[in-house]
This record gives structure tokens, C-alpha cells and sequence, in this order.
């Protein structure tokens, strides 16, 4: 098997809640091959979201080292992880996070303002991840022009049109109802399958985790 | 970096807030603009009276015409000093007496003193930039009395063909009102000078005597010859500068005033949009963490709400600035404290004026936006993005 993509050892975290600790990770090894489709489960407030957190480089461990794309980034400094962190991650919300007063285009554009590129292979990019999730007609809408399901999948242009080898998705389909889930998760199969993005997924819907190639349970601090 | 319109877009968004945050920017720069302005008018009307190659003679120690008394017997003496450019029968000399006089304002504002000059005939041969827009000059030995554009109709009788009091049972009538290229003279009355003399007891004195020189540079000779004897007593000033140093007291006046005022409108202002923009971090924490998470350096989020609150400010100074270009045709009627008297002065936009006006505005932007965006580049994008 190769290398694996993602690879933690020791990952302790603990939050400090009125000076008292609050840890919620507990020494913990993961490695995640590359190209799997991972659904994290667990019970609320067992540190899904924490976890994937410090797998994205938005959160550091208290202890232990974190290893993503051949990058110790437990160690990298804030401006350096920030860079890291719009070449190697893309990030699809629960609550989408599209800017309200940016169309889609320009929502699709922003990662690609962090690189210097004309403006003209800009749009070309953001058109073409538009035109992946199928909403190539959509391109002038304003988020709140546009339903649920469509403004997640914008979020998903938004995560793939730097080309990151990792998708991180917390609760992607939280919000939708089946029809848009369906839709949702189709697309991030098809990421997987044909564009061969890593994506690890929280999710407490047991059919979304169905759809992962693999499902890992939280609980306790501990994977399972 | 992250685009202007998310910036231009969101202040539109929460239109009513940015439009209280323009509007007291505005303010500030209206107030500031308006000061700088009328210190601007104040300068050239006053400092803008005087020509290169004339020169104003004045009793030693005096600062003003005012104040100053010369016998006549000196008259023919200055105007026999080296330098003064000779016309018909002697150097070209005119000596006047200035007396001021208490007069009724129009419009119910009280009294105030209005400057009057007690001229020669020779007086529009000497300053040949007077013109006559209505009427004609007045003639020697009579009650005539010519008035200046800038106070015609604004004092009781100072109307063409009208009377008024130079002093108690002693009436004068306009046959005549002048412009003078916007400079001071344009608020002064002006009467046959033995008319003055007889109706305000001047006998063998005058307050003041110009000269017109051969050129700007004859003065350093002219003053010299001047000053030699100091039996005479006098004191020889280029009249540029003689107005210039009219010109200070008023103007300082105005801009202590003005940037008084300005300053602690400006301190609102400030907090204004400082209280504006820590509304907008708060209400776009989400986007703000969101942002970050995709990869933009906490430098970018702190200059894009720079830019957000010099947006804000740049506005606010282009409607202010706009506001007081609108005062350009009023007239503003002010006791020049140098002469005691009302002296009519103009806005008067200059590049300068406008400059300050715009800088002020993006420097008030800047140091009500910096806490602000900083404290949203120093947002933690997961907690951010909790909220
Ligand atoms: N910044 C923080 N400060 C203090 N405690 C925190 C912080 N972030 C998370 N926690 C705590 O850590 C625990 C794990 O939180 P986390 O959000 O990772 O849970 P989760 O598994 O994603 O839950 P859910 O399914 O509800 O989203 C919770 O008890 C939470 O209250
Ligand atoms: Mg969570």
C-alpha cells in the first residue's frame, strides 16, 4: 500500500473551558491512504468536527504530530499553514459559507485570488468547477438566489477549483433534504472515483456514510 | 487580495449604517472644507488687494491705515522720493483719509462698522483695475459717494441712488458702485476726500499715502529715502504686504476656528465609523473565518476592512467636499479684525482646500477602521466560523 495521505500519531486536544480541560481528543494514530472516501460518525460532541479541523490545518493538536500530503504541518507557522492550507484543502461547510453579496462565479473565484493568475484563466476555472457540479447556468446567481442543495454544490466548486488533493466535509448534507443529499453525495462519489480526491466526510446520516469506502466511528477520544 | 466589490457590496448591504457613517464624515469634511475656504477668500481678498510696484505709506508704529495720521505737508515729499513713478504734475501719489462708521446691517442684523475712504480724484488713475458697474465716480467737493460691489445692499442706504448717515446730519448719496477684482476695496465706501476731512475734523492730515513705483524692485530705495528723516516719521511698506498682514489675524482666526470645530466633529466622526466597522466584523464573522479557512493571510483581511472604512471615508469626504463647493456663491460679511470694519468675503475652493479636505476624510477612514479590521484579521477562523 502507499504512503498514506493523511497520517496522525499521539493527536492529543484539549480545550480549556473556564480553567478546567476539556479534552476531547486522546492520543490519537490515523492514517488515511490515498484516494479513500472516508465517513466519520459519532455521537455529538465526541470531536468529529475537532478532528477534521486539525486535519485541514484550521486547528492545532495539543500534542502529537500531524502529517498531510508529505507536510508535518503541526509545525508550520500561521502564514505558511494558511498557504498550505488553499493548495492542499478544500472545504465544504455544513452552512455552505458562501459570501451573500459575491455571485457564484466570484464565490468560485476567491481561492484562486490567493495565486497569480490572470484574470481571464480565473474565470475559465471557476467556470469549468461550475460546470462539474452542474451549475453552469447558475454562474451570475447570488447565494440567496439559489436553493439549498445548489449552494452546497457551489461550495463544492469553490473546494475543488484549486485542485487540492483533500476534501474536508463537515456535515455536508446537514442541511439538505434527500433529493439535494443525494445529489450532494453522487458528486462527491464522482470526485472520488474520477478526479481521485481524497475526502473525508463527517456525517451522522448513516446512508450518506454508506456511500464513503470506508467509515471510521469516534467515541471517547478514540477511533474505533 | 480579496476584491473590492465583496467591500463596495457589503456597505451597500447594510446601506442604513454606512449612509450614518458617510454622513458624519461628511460632516467633519463640510465644516473643515467651508474653514479652509473662507481662510482661502480671506486671503484673497485681502492679501490679493495689493499690486507689486505700489507701496503704502503709514504714520511709524501703525499697523493699519486706520490707526495712522500723516500731515499733508509729507505728501509732496513721498511723492517726491526716488522710485515713485512720475505723472502729471509730480510723482503719482494718492493720500487718503480712512474713517470707519457705524452702520444698520440689513436683514435685522444690528450694526457694524463699514470702512470709508476719503479718495481723490486721481484716485481711479492710480488704481486703474477699479471699474464702474453701475453709476459713475463721485465728483469732488460733493456728498457723492461711490460704494463697492461686495457691499452694495447690504447695509441700510448703501443701494445705488440711496442717502445714508457718514456721520450724525451728515448724509452722503450713492451715485456709484465699483468692483475692484474681488479685493477688499469692493467693501468700502468711497467719498471725495474734503468732504471726509471737513465732515470727520481731519484738517492737514491724511492717514495714508500710495505711491506707484517705476518698478516692484525702486521700493527698497524708495522706503529708504522714506524713512531717512525722522522728523517725519513714517514708515513704508509694499502693499502687498501691508494687505498680507491684514489679511493674518482674520485668517488665523478662521482657521483655529475651523479646525477647532473640525477636530472635535471629527472625533464623533471617528468613533462613528469606528463603531460602524466593529458592526461589520461582527456581523461577518462567519465570512471573515471562512476566508481565512480558504487561505487568506490575516494581512489580507486587515487591509480589505481598511479599505472597506477608507471607502466609507472617501465618500463621506467627496459629499462634504461637494457641500461646501456649494457655499462658492455665497457671500460671507465678517468684521475684519485688523480694520474693525465688515469686509465681504467668498468661499474659495483651491486645490489645496480640496486636497486637505479628501486627505483629512481617508485619514479619519483609516484611524476609525484600523481597531476594527484588526480585530477581525485577528479572528480565529474555527471559532469564527462557530458563530
Ligand atoms: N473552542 C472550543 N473551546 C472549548 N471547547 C470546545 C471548543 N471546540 C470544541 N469544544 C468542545 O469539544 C468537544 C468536541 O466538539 P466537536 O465540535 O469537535 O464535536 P462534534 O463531534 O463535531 O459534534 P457535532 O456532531 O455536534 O458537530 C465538545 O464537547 C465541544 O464542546
Ligand atoms: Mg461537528
Amino acid at each position: 500500500m502507499s504512503e498514506p495521505i493523511v497520517r496522525l500519531r499521539g493527536v492529543r486536544k484539549t480545550f480549556w473551558r473556564d480553567r478546567e480541560p476539556v479534552p476531547v481528543l486522546d492520543g490519537l494514530d490515523l492514517d488515511v491512504p490515498e484516494g479513500s472516501f472516508e465517513a466519520l460518525m459519532g455521537p455529538s460532541g465526541s470531536g468529529k468536527t475537532t478532528l477534521l479541523n486539525l486535519i485541514a490545518g484550521l486547528d492545532r493538536p495539543t500534542e502529537g504530530s500531524i502529517e498531510v500530503a508529505g507536510q508535518p504541518i503541526h509545525q508550520l507557522p500561521e502564514g505558511a499553514l494558511a498557504r498550505w492550507r488553499s493548495e492542499t484543502i478544500g472545504f465544504v461547510f455544513q452552512s455552505y459559507n458562501l459570501l451573500p453579496v459575491l455571485t457564484a462565479q466570484q464565490n468560485v473565484e476567491l481561492p484562486l485570488l490567493l495565486r497569480r493568475l490572470p484574470r481571464a484563466e480565473r474565470r475559465k476555472r471557476a467556470e469549468t468547477a461550475l460546470r462539474i457540479v452542474g451549475l453552469e447556468d447558475r454562474t451570475q446567481h447570488f447565494p440567496r438566489q439559489l436553493s439549498g442543495g445548489q449552494e452546497q454544490r457551489v461550495t463544492i466548486a469553490r473546494a475543488i477549483v484549486n485542485d487540492p488533493k483533500i476534501l474536508v466535509a463537515d456535515e455536508p448534507t446537514g442541511n439538505l433534504d434527500k433529493g439535494s443529499t443525494k445529489d450532494v453525495l453522487d458528486l462527491l462519489a464522482r470526485l472520488n472515483k474520477e478526479l481521485g480526491k481524497t475526502i473525508l466526510m463527517v456525517t451522522h446520516d448513516p446512508h450518506a456514510a454508506e456511500r464513503a469506502t470506508i467509515i471510521r466511528k469516534l467515541d471517547k477520544g478514540q477511533l474505533a | 487580495m480579496i476584491p473590492l466589490s465583496y467591500n463596495v457590496r457589503s456597505l451597500v448591504e447594510r446601506r442604513a449604517t454606512t449612509a450614518a457613517a458617510v454622513l458624519g464624515i461628511a460632516l467633519v469634511v463640510f465644516v473643515l472644507s467651508a474653514s479652509l475656504m473662507l481662510v482661502a477668500g480671506v486671503e484673497k481678498t485681502l492679501g490679493g488687494s495689493g499690486e507689486p510696484d505700489r507701496a503704502i505709506v503709514l504714520r511709524k508704529g501703525s499697523d493699519n491705515e486706520l490707526s495712522s495720521g500723516i500731515e499733508i505737508g509729507s505728501v509732496p515729499i513721498i511723492a517726491a522720493a526716488p522710485g515713485v513713478r512720475s505723472g502729471e504734475g509730480g510723482g503719482l501719489v494718492v493720500g487718503e483719509i480712512v474713517v470707519v462708521a457705524a452702520m444698520e446691517k440689513l436683514g435685522g442684523a444690528g450694526m457694524s462698522n463699514v470702512l470709508i475712504r476719503g479718495v481723490a480724484e486721481s484716485v481711479f488713475r492710480f488704481r486703474p483695475e477699479v471699474r464702474f458697474t453701475r453709476g459713475r465716480a463721485p465728483r469732488p467737493g460733493t456728498d457723492e459717494a461711490a460704494i463697492g460691489a461686495r457691499i452694495a445692499g447690504r447695509f441700510r442706504g448703501l443701494e445705488m441712488d440711496r442717502t445714508f448717515e457718514l456721520r450724525k446730519n451728515r448724509s452722503a448719496t450713492v451715485v456709484g458702485i465699483f468692483e475692484a477684482g474681488g479685493s477688499s476695496f469692493e467693501s468700502e465706501v468711497w467719498v471725495d476726500v474734503e468732504t471726509i476731512r471737513q465732515a470727520f475734523r481731519r484738517e492737514g492730515m491724511v492717514s495714508s499715502a500710495r505711491v506707484r513705483l517705476e518698478s516692484p524692485a525702486a521700493f527698497e530705495a524708495f522706503e529708504e529715502a522714506v524713512e531717512q528723516d525722522k522728523r517725519l516719521g513714517l514708515e513704508a511698506m509694499r502693499e502687498i504686504a501691508y494687505f498680507e498682514k491684514q489679511s493674518e489675524g482674520t485668517a488665523t482666526f478662521i482657521r483655529v476656528l475651523g479646525s477647532g470645530i473640525s477636530f472635535f466633529f471629527a472625533l464623533g466622526a471617528v468613533l462613528g465609523a469606528m463603531i460602524t466597522m466593529y458592526a461589520a466584523v461582527a456581523h461577518r464573522q462567519r465570512e471573515i473565518g471562512t476566508l481565512r479557512a480558504l487561505g487568506f493571510p490575516r494581512g489580507s483581511i486587515l487591509l480589505s476592512f481598511l479599505v472597506e472604512s477608507a471607502l466609507v471615508a472617501v465618500a463621506g469626504g467627496a459629499l462634504g467636499s461637494l457641500g461646501a463647493l456649494g457655499l462658492g456663491a455665497v457671500r460671507f460679511s465678517m468684521m475684519n479684525f485688523d480694520t474693525w470694519s465688515e469686509v465681504v468675503f467668498s468661499f474659495t475652493p483651491t486645490p489645496q482646500t480640496l486636497a486637505t479636505a479628501l486627505g483629512v476624510s481617508i485619514a479619519m477612514g483609516l484611524a476609525g477602521g484600523f481597531l476594527p479590521a484588526l480585530q477581525a484579521a485577528r479572528l480565529r477562523p474555527v471559532q469564527a466560523m462557530r458563530e
